[in-house]
């Protein structure tokens, strides 16, 4: 009899056990996935709004348990939850690679228009070259050509000479043709050669004949917000200046640098510069600029344009430069 | 402003007729359906059907078994289906965007990769690539 009630209370014990047994098991599977998450060195940092959500979705599978429907619901709940969590975390890390990829291509375009620029001017210094040494062999030519003169004035007393002189002058007619000739080429040299000059140095060169500063706008910074990277929407009609100033020539490459003054710290005034830089790269490229054609700098503290000892100076300071084409 | 006192009037009374059958026995609880339903049109703006289609199937069918049980008055399994519905379109959503990302990446991968390529076998063009 005693060893009947044992046995019942048993089965009790075993039959009442399963199901927390079941809890448990759904709740540790949600708990680990959950940890491991938060200790995954990238994804761990990201998404904590979500995580934040999933752990309250998991952390009511524990305590509302309950009768077998209300903790499927829960369980089914807490099981998307840790996925959202998830899928947050790795849209988020896959954002930030696809900026990383993104500054990339700009420096890849960079070096092309730099390399490009480099053989522009290679070019020209080539045709600089070949231009002197003609002119050299003009030089040389009609030089040849005095000599051949005085030597027939020499020889015109010679009646035996009067063949010879007469050979000389059309020996002097021909290099007066030949220098012609090559005057001729070496205008032409000069003009290609101030040509290509002009190219490799395009917004130099190209500028120079208008101001040095008409290649370059300034955004000062009450256009910002104070310290945060953002444009204020006072700021629009600036930026449809710039974005005309840069459509004046949709060929050449755009170069913005944020700047700042001395009174931050030296890397988080990088960071703001650079921020800086992209907040109007970004309001240019909504207005339509071809983004590909752009690249940011964040110079920091360092190309001051005033002293910085003056609160005047510092508000000059703190600007961000929109040049037309390359340094 | 001179609209016909039926036109104003007719559209208000239909109004007030379905107030009342919606109010009128008893007030249904919340049940979340309408969220779960904004949430699910979010999923398929945001390209659900394409990055999450079985979160998206799985969100719809809970929505439509949430509007079953609201018909029959089971608030309470109502709005378990509302709940979880839109959990599924909230993972829909996620997923897209995860989706979406990778994509990008992968073209910009390969962009970045073309590009280097024909600066390195074709200095001369290489930034008429661009």
């Amino acid at each position: 009899m005693k060893l009947k009630i044992w046995i019942a209370a048993l089965l009790l014990t075993i039959s009442a056990a399963a199901p927390a047994a079941k809890t448990d098991l759904d709740y540790a599977r949600l708990r680990a996935s959950l940890s491991d998450l938060a200790a995954d060195p990238v994804l761990g940092k990201l998404a904590p709004a979500e995580r934040s959500l999933a752990e309250q979705a998991v952390q009511a599978v524990a305590e509302k348990g309950g009768s077998g429907d209300e903790h499927a619901h829960l369980v089914y709940l807490a099981e998307r939850r840790v996925d959202i969590a998830y899928a947050t975390a790795q849209a988020i890390d896959q954002e930030r690679r696809l900026d990383k990829l993104d500054r990339e291509h700009d420096q890849i375009l960079l070096a092309a228009s730099r390399h490009d620029a480099e053989q522009a001017r290679l070019e020209a210094e080539k045709q600089r070259i070949q231009s002197l040494a003609q002119a050299e062999e003009a030089e040389r030519l009609r030089a040849e050509a005095d000599a051949a003169r005085a030597q027939g004035e020499m020889s015109a007393q010679d009646a035996a000479n009067a063949r010879k002189q007469a050979e000389q002058t059309k020996r002097l007619a021909d290099a007066q043709a030949k220098e012609a000739a090559l005057s001729r080429k070496e205008a032409q040299l000069l003009a290609e050669a101030a040509a290509a000059d002009a190219r490799s140095r395009s917004p130099a060169a190209a500028a120079a004949p208008t101001a040095a500063a008409s290649r370059q706008m300034v955004l000062n910074d009450s256009a910002f917000a104070a310290g945060a990277a953002t444009l204020r929407p006072e700021a629009r009609s600036n930026v449809a200046a710039i974005v005309a100033f840069v459509n004046r020539d949709k060929s050449k490459p755009i170069r913005i640098e944020g700047h700042t003054d001395n009174s931050g710290k030296a890397n988080a005034d990088l960071v703001l510069s650079q921020r800086r830089a992209e907040a109007v790269r970004d309001a240019l490229v909504a207005a339509g600029v071809d983004a590909r054609r752009i690249t940011t700098f964040g110079m920091g503290q360092a190309q001051p344009v005033a002293s910085n000892t003056t609160e005047d100076g510092r508000a000059r300071n703190r600007r961000v430069d929109v040049i037309l084409g390359d340094r | 402003m001179t609209l016909l006192p039926a036109k104003i009037h007719r559209p208000v009374a239909v109004f007030c007729l379905l107030l009342l059958a919606a109010c009128g026995p008893t007030k249904p609880p919340p049940m979340g359906i309408e969220d779960a339903t904004r949430q699910l049109q979010a999923a398929r703006d945001a390209g659900g059907s394409t990055y999450a289609p079985l979160e998206v199937r799985n969100a719809e069918e809970r929505l439509s078994l949430a509007k079953a049980a609201a018909g029959k008055r089971d608030y309470e399994d109502a709005l378990h289906f509302a709940q979880e519905s839109q959990v599924n379109s909230e993972l829909a959503l996620a997923k897209s965007r995860l989706g979406k990302t990778r994509e990008k990446v992968e073209a910009r991968t390969r962009e970045n990769a073309q590009l280097r390529q024909d600066l390195s076998t074709n200095p001369d063009t290489g930034a008429s690539s661009q």
